[in-house]
């Protein structure tokens, strides 16, 4: 047996000290990475483990002029699975499918994927989301999220807007005040492992989401309802098209309703409406047509379409006639029912003629010849002038995406014929609400203002409210002239063309317009009328425009109506009180009386009574001859033309 | 005369036993386990929804291991070499043969884990990977065949002799597994180096075996691309292992982010209970813990240096040498891939990394590594 020599021992120990040396050089070596190199890659695999979440800020609200909300936020959730968690996969499927209305193979194919998160449903009710919480699935998360939701529905529709997938504004003042609205998103920092999955109790850099900003605008939910039920009835007993209506404060440019109906479901805004869907049933429309007739559904046309205003804008006519004081109210006018423009007939509406008129009358019968006559008198540079200074040639600026300007012809080209058809409101296109906007100015007192829906945007704490400005130009017209456009105007709604739209107890001014579509051949209209009350001082002003009734299409017969039936309705909740005039109490027996006792009375002398007071139906009621009881009280006070109610007995 | 037969029969001859090194076997196992335990929970639970599924199966390995470690320590390591009366053969030539029938057996039959053909399988066992045997059998075998004639080893034939006996084996694992075939070199390198009296060849071998190796890499794809990444490991797609390990070791710091909350062991490493251990240690325990766990192991190889320069025989010293050489080179090699010092190859980290085979194998060595200390007889 051989021995263990020194020599072998030393060899041992030459091994052991070349181990030594390597493991001192390996120490060194982890030093140099865990204390020089560790920032740098500390800071790397940090990046590596976090992961950014974002929170959802919840969406400014929209409130209207009365502090009603119409555009809120209702609280849903997103239910996701992560894979790698999930314990009972058939228990998860059949539990996800029944309560989110899904089937089982969808549901099965995201639980199945290998992934580190898949959604399965977002925009699901909380109390649904709530019964998934109960169950406590593995693996199941359930995260609280936020959808626009609209209280009123089809409400100022596409005035309103709504928002798309990520909470963004898609169309109206939902686009427009998307800074104020969306507050900005707050991020959640986790850390998770290579799959993704967060962990538990791990520290969070958190950064809470800011909300965004409340809008208050100046519509009001009860006058835009008004409009709306009349815009709805004028359109359905017309056979219309459409038709638009706008209702303004003309002092301030204030817009309290803006209607386009048929509108549509602000809470369901990717389905074609009926009236949109019926034209291609049993049709399959392609992604594109569809999107083509969504965009239609959309389109606000009282600032995105321009039409042919007609016989309405004779008020920029004579108003710019009153102040190059080319015409005044008793100058004397022929109209034999048509007017030679060199070497052209242009007819008026009425074929006969309107015979001898003074302006006054003139405007009254809505008089094409005397109009063209005046404007001939103003001339080309002239009318441009107060086009320009009534804002016809810009956009109005209304806080609403899409608003689309004037066609106007270039002045040059002007000749006699253009500028006689110009001045009855035809050969250019305006939108309804430059119309409005301009014929505010004209009846203010010569101010133009800029239309707006919103008024003022308020934080979520309160801290800090910012009131919107608009421009408002001095002078558009002179205070004279505003005067006196504003008696002509009423003119017209006293017995005028416009007087369909007599409200007695108010004073109403106004001006009817039918317009021919283009092309002309087409015997197509669009009946319009624009009113403003009080006439001496207007508070309110509103454009009507019914397109393609079927039918009589005159705008004094079919539009006025409309405005009377509106400012009924609008003008006592607007606080404006009824004055009635002598003529008004006559004529439509309006005022009110106490009403006598009648009980112990015999039906002879209750006969005789009724002769004295203005009673409206009577209902008699009993076979006595004595009244036992009577309805409305002794001493009551009651309209004239008030039912009667008499409860006869005894005899 | 009498009085000094008498004086000499009156001291007591101790056998020795090296306790330190069984302790510091044990408490390397029970670190390895908790280390296991820590960076394979997390693992475990996402793929085999049971967090101790790897420890489990390691403590079982390394229970068994250690009692088989226990009753060969108490057998006399030169039973081994002593022929076996009927076949007039010994146990460590025995062993030889075994190992290159299952060399072969593993080439032909061996079931393939990440594309490697290493395992066999033994059913509901788990899996058996020969390479790991093997190396038993080349320190026996080696220390054998030097034991012989030690003087041989003076000359550069005698290197080649031994050479030639353990080229068998060795050309069978560096088929399939580079690694392995590395620490068997290493090995019988340090065998026949102890044996040797001139140490010039050794200076003149091993260049011709950094040639051998430098074919090995440049002509096999596989290889020259581990140089590839270990050049450039950070922009390297292949080199994401390293790198994850990196980071892992570079933000533990110098106190570590404390047992159990390394971030890096969430997939971020692969399978980092394997050969990556070390850096997820790194980041748990920082750089104390890394130098504490180096040093343990430099303390561990003392013991088994003071086994071996005290053996009762050369045989002892040299089979001492080879089990130091085997588990020095490993440790020192995983460690430098980690560290990325050097190119990547898998070589695990002794006692620690997650490999029933592995541990077995070791606790067997430190059994006969105890049973030479076992028979040191010490005067007292």
């Amino acid at each position: 047996m051989a021995r263990n020599r020194t020599y072998n021992r030393k060899n041992i120990f030459i091994i052991m000290v070349m181990i030594m040396l390597a493991a001192a050089g390996l120490s060194v070596r982890l030093g140099y990475l865990m204390v020089f190199k560790s920032e740098e890659y500390a800071v790397r695999a940090q990046a590596l483990h976090e992961r950014e979440r974002p929170i959802k800020a919840e969406r400014g609200r929209i409130f209207d002029i009365n502090g009603v909300e119409i555009a809120a936020n209702k609280p849903v959730c997103t239910i996701s699975v992560i894979h790698s968690q999930i314990t009972e996969p058939e228990r998860v499927i059949s539990v996800l499918s029944s309560l989110l209305g899904l089937s089982e193979e969808t549901v099965r194919k995201r639980v199945e994927k290998v992934s580190s998160i898949e959604r399965i449903k977002s925009n699901v009710n909380k109390e649904v989301a709530d019964k998934i919480r109960e169950y406590d699935l593995d693996g199941v998360m359930v995260d609280e999220d936020y959808k626009r939701y609209y209280p009123y529905g089809s409400l100022a529709s596409k005035v309103i807007g709504f928002t798309g997938s990520d909470n963004q504004g898609v169309i109206g003042l939902e686009v427009k005040y998307e800074e104020y609205l969306k507050g900005s998103p707050g991020t959640i920092l986790t850390l998770t492992t290579a799959y993704g999955v967060e962990i538990e109790n791990a520290a969070e850099d958190r950064i809470e989401p800011v909300p965004g900003h409340d809008l208050y605008i100046s519509l009001d939910v009860n006058i835009q309802k008004y409009a709306e039920q009349a815009a709805l009835k004028v359109m359905q007993s017309k056979n219309a098209d459409n038709v638009k209506l706008i209702v303004m404060n003309p002092q301030d440019g204030r817009l309290y309703a803006m209607v386009n109906v048929p509108e549509f479901d602000l809470n369901d805004p990717y389905r074609l409406i009926d009236e949109i869907a019926s034209q291609y049933e049993g049709m399959t429309l392609t992604d594109e047509q569809e999107n083509i007739l969504l965009n239609g559904m959309w389109r606000n046309a009282c600032i995105s379409d321009t039409y042919e205003p007609g016989s309405a804008f004779k008020i920029v006519t004579a108003t710019a006639a009153l102040e190059e004081g080319v015409v005044k109210l008793d100058d004397r006018f022929f109209c034999p029912g048509y007017k030679r423009v060199e070497d052209r007939t242009i007819r008026c509406h009425k074929a006969g003629g309107h015979g001898s008129q003074d302006f006054i009358q003139g405007i009254k019968n809505s008089c094409n010849p005397v109009f063209m006559e005046i404007g001939a008198r103003v001339g080309v540079d002239n009318m441009y002038k107060h086009y320009r200074r009534l804002g016809l040639f810009e956009k109005t600026g209304i806080d609403l995406p899409g608003e689309a300007n004037s066609i106007m012809h270039k002045k040059e080209i002007i000749k006699a014929v253009e500028l006689a058809t110009m001045s009855f409101g035809q050969s250019f296109q305006i939108t309804p609400l430059q119309l409005l906007t301009s014929a505010s100015a004209v009846v203010n007192g010569g101010r133009l203002v800029t239309p707006h829906f919103g008024v003022r945007t308020v934080s979520p704490d309160q801290s800090s409210i910012k009131e919107l400005d608009y421009k408002i130009t001095d002078n558009a017209v002179s205070k004279e002239t505003s005067e006196t456009m504003k008696m002509l105007l009423e003119e017209v709604v006293r017995d005028g063309t416009g007087r369909r739209a007599y409200l007695p107890g108010f004073r109403v001014g106004g001006k009817t317009a039918t317009s021919e579509k283009l092309p002309r051949s087409s015997n197509k209209y669009i009946s319009s009328f624009i009113g403003f009350a009080p006439a001496d001082n207007p508070q309110v002003i509103a454009l009507v425009l019914i397109d393609e009734p079927v039918g009589i299409y005159y705008g004094g017969t079919v539009a006025a109506p409309v405005i009377a039936d509106l400012f009924d309705n609008i003008l006592p909740y607007m606080g404006i009180e009824e004055r009635y005039s002598e003529d008004d109490i006559q004529k439509f027996k309006v005022g009110s009386f106490t009403v006598p006792d009648f009980t112990g009375k015999t039906r002879k002398e209750v006969k005789d009574l009724l002769k004295i007071y203005d009673f409206g139906e009577l209902y008699p009621i009993g076979d006595g001859d004595i009244v036992i009881e009577q309805f409305p009280l002794p001493g009551e006070s009651v309209n004239r033309d008030s039912p009667l109610v008499l409860y006869y007995g005894g005899g | 005369m009498g009085r000094i037969a008498a004086d000499t029969s009156r001291k007591r001859i101790h056998r020795y036993y090296d306790y330190s090194l069984l302790f510091l076997t044990l408490f390397l196992v029970c670190f390895g386990l908790v280390m296991i335990y820590s960076t394979s929970s997390y693992n475990a639970q996402r793929v085999y929804r049971n967090p101790t599924h790897y420890l489990e199966k390691q403590a079982l390995f390394a229970g068994v291991g250690i009692l088989i470690m226990l009753f060969i320590s108490k057998i006399d390591y030169r039973l081994y070499f002593k022929s076996i009366k009927k076949i007039r053969i010994n146990m460590v030539i025995l062993l030889y043969v075994l190992c290159l029938f299952l060399q072969i057996y593993v080439l032909i039959f061996g079931e393939v884990v990440n594309g490697a053909k290493r395992w066999i399988s033994l059913g509901s066992l788990g899996k058996f990977q020969p390479s790991e045997l093997t190396k038993i059998a080349v320190i026996l075998f080696t220390a054998y065949i030097v034991n012989m004639a030690p003087r041989k080893l003076d000359k550069f034939t005698g290197f080649l002799r031994v050479l030639l006996f353990i080229s068998p084996l060795l050309g069978l694992i560096v088929v399939e597994n580079f690694s392995t075939a590395l620490i068997i070199c290493i090995i019988m390198v340090a065998i026949c180096f102890i044996a040797s009296k001139k140490k010039a060849y050794f200076i003149i071998s091993g260049v011709a075996l950094a040639a051998v190796g430098f074919l090995f890499i440049y002509f096999v794809s596989y290889r020259s691309e581990r140089i590839a990444v270990w050049l450039n490991v950070e922009t390297e797609p292949k080199g994401y292992q390293i790198l994850q390990g990196l980071y892992a070791i570079a933000s533990g710091g110098i106190f570590g982010k404390g047992l159990g909350e390394s971030m890096q062991k969430l997939g971020f490493i692969p399978e980092s209970h394997n050969d990556m251990i070390f850096s997820v240690i790194c980041e748990e325990l920082g750089l104390f813990g890394a130098i504490a766990l180096i040093l343990l192991f430099i303390l561990f190889i003392w013991r088994i240096f003071i086994i071996a320069i005290n053996a009762p025989d050369l045989l002892g010293g040299l089979i001492a040498t080879g089990v130091l050489a085997h588990i020095a080179s490993q440790v020192l090699i995983n460690i430098a891939v980690v560290t990325n010092t050097i190119p990547s190859t898998g070589i695990t980290l002794p006692f620690i990394s997650y490999g029933g085979s592995s541990v077995m194998v070791l606790l067997v060595e430190m059994g006969i590594v105890l049973s030479i200390s076992n028979q040191i007889r010490v005067e007292r």
